[in-house]
């Protein structure tokens, strides 16, 4: 869906490179969590993924960027944004209208769906993000939590291959964190829709996400299965990433030698792993 | 601002009507209003701007509106009372003569003034900004990023202001007494947050230019509107009223 091979890319202004030889594959169906200690190129790899990077902050530009077959660098973005969806860091920027409805009727209506499809995708979409009931709200007058959703929502009606969210509930509180990544995680599941989410809440991710992406100074450190990732544990601490607290646990249990299983990921698995301490 | 430009989310007739009748006949009205120097049409148009408040459901809205134009009517009534000298006197200010010309001419100023604000500001509570910009680049040919702009500007405005809040509170909190009784030492203390809002909004617009480019901004046309505004039998009746109205000015 996604390959980046050695691609490096510094901004006109920047002093050094964002990115540097990254060498990324993500598969359709994907869903992949970035993290990363601010400035190491988390943003920059979203907008590598959107065509933003080199449209429109220009830049210096190495390697190539291929999504689904198409050339970012040839690409224009409005051409790309048919495969890929963008969430944006900050949501009340991105919002256009000031109705939850009008807000999902300006993608479908500038890319020229026809008039007789367009309710019925503009109902597919709020069902799929579950705000159905506030088709009609006004968009200031909703949670961060219900913001974050309109903004999903005004993206999938879109019906992207690949939907790229930048921090998506860096301003929510836990319960609605969830429950944006559980509506990440039916869409990937039920849709076959691929997530790339860059994310500071390592523990949320690791419950969802199938892979890690891990960044360290516009490089890739580490790369693979969430499982994997945690492994390396260490190597994240060291870079200043915190871990899950079910992964420090299990390490903490290892070194004492109690615990000889496989690394929990998520409280459900941990929970599993003390009962069998306990015992 | 706030309640001015404010819709009124509602489903009367008023409400439904395409927003390019609603302000023609606002213009219409203003028109008539600038031609009539007859009393009792611009009493009649004063009614029936408050009937556009009953029949749209925003009677509060239309009381609301009057009460901030009192001010500025009291300050025009005086001024044309004190200026227009000609005419029998009617009652004497020390030597100043106050004339019966002039009491009408102020009476006809104020009255005008009041009836060319309400329907324009009262039509736009009951339309929504978006319909309005739609139908006005669909049908008028407006281009499109003209009727985006004024849009994104009022739709910004509460975003805006709640960015101002958050600074207003953070300053507060290091002990910035915004809550002094003395005006001009509070405007001196709100004017230098005009620099972090600004730098604030910069970066927001930045961010909605990119969001709305990724969502096809560059490819929409007059035709992408799916809502398409249409004249029906209300509006040129609405319109029908507007110009009767003019007609009745010229011929009175």
């Amino acid at each position: 869906m996604i390959q980046m091979k050695e691609f490096s890319f510094q901004y006109a202004s920047g002093k050094r490179p964002a990115l540097k030889d990254i060498d990324l594959e993500i598969r359709p169906g994907d869903f992949v969590g970035v993290i990363g200690n601010s400035g190491a190129g988390k943003t920059t790899l979203t907008y590598a993924i959107n065509g933003i990077i080199p449209h429109y902050y220009p830049g210096d530009f190495y390697g190539s960027v291929l999504v689904d077959g198409m050339d970012t660098v040839e690409t224009k973005p409005e051409q790309l944004a048919g495969k890929v969806g963008s969430v944006f860091q900050d949501v009340d920027a991105q919002m256009v209208a000031s109705y939850v409805e009008d807000e999902l009727l300006f993608g479908l209506e500038n890319f020229g769906v026809p008039k007789d499809e367009i309710e019925g995708r503009l109902q597919e979409a709020l069902q799929r993000t579950g705000i159905s009931d506030l088709r009609y709200r006004e968009i200031e007058s909703l949670s961060g939590g219900q913001k974050q959703k309109v903004a999903v929502a005004a993206i999938i009606a879109l019906r992207p291959d690949v939907i790229v969210l930048d921090e998506p509930t860096g301003e929510l509180d836990p319960e609605s964190s969830e429950q944006i990544f559980r509506l990440l995680k039916s869409l990937n599941e039920t849709y076959g829709t691929t997530i790339v989410v860059v994310e500071q809440k390592v523990g949320l991710l690791c419950g969802y996400a199938k892979r890690l992406v891990l960044l360290d100074q516009g490089r890739i450190v580490m790369e693979g299965p969430v499982r994997e990732v945690l492994k390396s544990a260490d190597r994240m601490e060291e870079i200043g990433i915190h871990v899950p607290r079910v992964v420090s646990l299990y390490k903490e249990l290892v070194r004492k030698d109690l615990f000889h299983g496989a690394a929990p990921i998520h409280t459900a698995e941990a929970e599993k792993m003390m009962q069998e301490v306990l015992s | 601002m706030k309640g001015l430009m404010n819709y009124f989310p509602g489903d009367t007739f008023l409400h439904r009507m395409d927003p390019r009748s609603k302000i023609l006949f606002s213009l219409l009205i203003c028109i008539a209003c600038f031609v009539t120097n007859d009393l009792y049409v611009l009493l009649g148009v004063f009614v029936l701007d408050l009937l556009i408040g009953v029949f749209g459901g925003i009677f509060k809205q239309a009381l609301k509106l009057l009460k901030g134009l009192l001010k500025i009517a009291v300050f025009l009534f005086i001024l044309q009372a004190l200026v227009v000298c000609t005419g029998e006197p009617a009652f004497y200010i020390g030597k100043l003569a106050i004339t019966w010309d002039g009491l009408k001419t102020a009476l006809l100023g104020v009255l005008r003034l009041i009836d060319i604000t309400l329907p324009l500001a009262l039509m736009i509570s009951l339309t929504r900004m978006s319909d309005l910009s739609n139908a006005m680049v669909s049908r008028w040919h407006v281009p499109y990023k003209y009727a985006f702009a004024v849009t994104s500007a009022i739709r910004f405005i509460p975003v805006f202001t709640t960015d101002l809040n958050g600074i207003m509170e953070a300053q507060t909190a290091r002990g910035v007494e915004f809550d002094t009784r003395n005006f001009f030492k509070k405007v001196g203390l709100i004017v230098p947050l005009c620099v972090p809002l600004l730098i604030s909004s910069v970066k927001k617009i930045e961010t909605a230019a990119m969001a709305v480019e990724l969502r096809g901004f560059n490819l929409r046309t007059k035709d992408s509107s799916s809502k398409v505004a249409k004249f029906r039998l209300p509006d040129y009746l609405l319109l029908l009223l507007g110009l009767g109205l003019i007609v009745l000015t010229v011929l009175l």
